[in-house]
């Protein structure tokens, strides 16, 4: 097929899958809270609904970077789709991704002159503590697979066996990242409610439909990366159950856990990354990861 | 990967008509146990059916479209239906599996 409509194909299959997943973990969070929810399709509406709202741009704003940046976000995660899910290529483009993903998350709050914004944007710097563990949950793939390829991955894992069996805590560091990406997160510090939405909360109309379609693309490469690498070759129905699977884990730990303050939360994230990356290491080095 | 595009395509469109649908049939504020919807459930039995066990790609969409449209029905509605269309399916998808 083209590469140019296998992209489109791909990148319009990331959009409805990820807004459905996101649907179906709010309607899972409100369930868990005895509340009837929305319907599953509700945040994909929703999403296409912005698109049709007028655009209102406050004084405050720094114009270029408040509208550039919603274009840079959905940029880089239609860029994670190319990288993943069409291309099979470098994990470390994925990892570039969620890096520069941080910074638009920074940017963002800092082009919008609201306070909330701003503080959000501070917490975005903060938050980077994710990145260590996903960094090194990368790190063990190489290790042990000898490729950060994700095609070369895959391959390696239809001869040995899942990731997830040999490195089982990289896998969960890999899914603190999914956890804190997931809405309403306990380490969701960026947009927790007392910054209103944090980082989008100046940003209306289309501006905030760009958004909202960059997070459900983001949501949809990360469980496919994170199934990907951890377990092996899968074909349509494997990833469908397991990203339902996975929103529905991510759903109730939500909805059961109050948001941590930023302290709590990047302490938790460091201290759970550097349990699992040290027992990884011992893992490796007492031989039980061959 | 065109073929899992207007599945799921399907899926959307049939919730959102669905959705639409619901609200018009029921107006009154949330209901936790309504009746059993004969008509929506063989919608979604034969929708479900088709999805599962059709094996052609439109038929497959349309199928995907009719469960879509009973199970994205408003909150309280279709469940039970979905339930029943899905259970139905897979059964027959297992039992034509095994006969083969």
């Amino acid at each position: 097929m083209n590469l140019m409509a296998e992209i489109l194909i791909q990148v319009i299959i990331a959009f409805l899958a990820g807004s459905l997943l996101l649907g179906l973990h709010r309607k899972i969070m409100a369930r868990v809270q005895k509340r009837p929810g929305p319907p599953i399709v509700q945040h994909l509406i929703h999403s296409l609904k912005f698109f049709f709202k007028e655009t209102a741009i406050p004084k405050t704003v720094s114009k270029v970077f408040y509208i550039g940046i919603v274009f840079i976000l959905a940029l880089i995660w239609i860029v994670g789709v190319i990288a993943g899910p069409v291309a099979h290529d470098s994990l470390l483009i994925i990892f570039g991704v969620y890096a520069v993903y941080k910074i638009v998350e920074h940017n963002s709050g800092s082009s919008s002159g609201s306070p909330y914004g701003k503080l959000s944007c501070v917490r975005a710097v903060l938050s980077a503590a994710t990145e260590l563990p996903l960094f090194a949950a990368i790190v063990f793939v190489y290790l042990i697979v000898g490729s950060m390829n994700i095609g070369e991955i895959i391959a390696y894992q239809s001869i040995h066996g899942a990731l997830i069996f040999k490195i089982p805590l990289a896998a969960l560091m890999f899914f603190m990242l999914i956890i804190t990406k997931s809405p309403y997160s306990p380490f969701a510090i960026t947009k927790d409610k007392v910054l209103i939405s944090g980082f989008e909360t100046e940003h209306f109309g289309f501006l905030r439909g760009f958004m909202l379609f960059s997070e459900s693309i983001a949501w949809y490469v990360l469980l496919w990366v994170f199934l990907t690498i951890f377990f092996g070759p899968l074909n349509a129905v494997g990833y469908l159950i397991g990203m339902i699977a996975i929103t529905f884990i991510t759903g109730f730990i939500n909805a059961t856990t109050p948001i941590l303050s930023p302290n709590h939360s990047v302490m938790t994230q460091i201290t759970i990354g550097a349990i699992c990356f040290f027992g990884t290491i011992i893992m490796i080095f007492s031989g039980v990861v061959v | 990967m065109l073929d899992y595009m207007i599945y799921i395509l399907a899926f959307a469109v049939g919730s959102i008509l669905g959705l639409l649908y619901s609200y018009k049939q029921h107006g009154e504020p949330f209901v936790a146990v309504p009746d059993f919807n004969m008509p929506m459930a063989v919608v979604a039995i034969l929708g479900w059916c088709l999805a599962f066990c059709s094996g052609n790609v439109i038929l497959t969409a349309i199928g995907i479209l009719m469960g879509g449209f009973v199970m994205g029905e408003r909150p309280g509605y279709g469940r039970k239906e979905t339930a029943a269309g899905l259970i139905i399916a897979i059964a027959l998808y297992l039992l034509m599996k095994w006969a083969v």
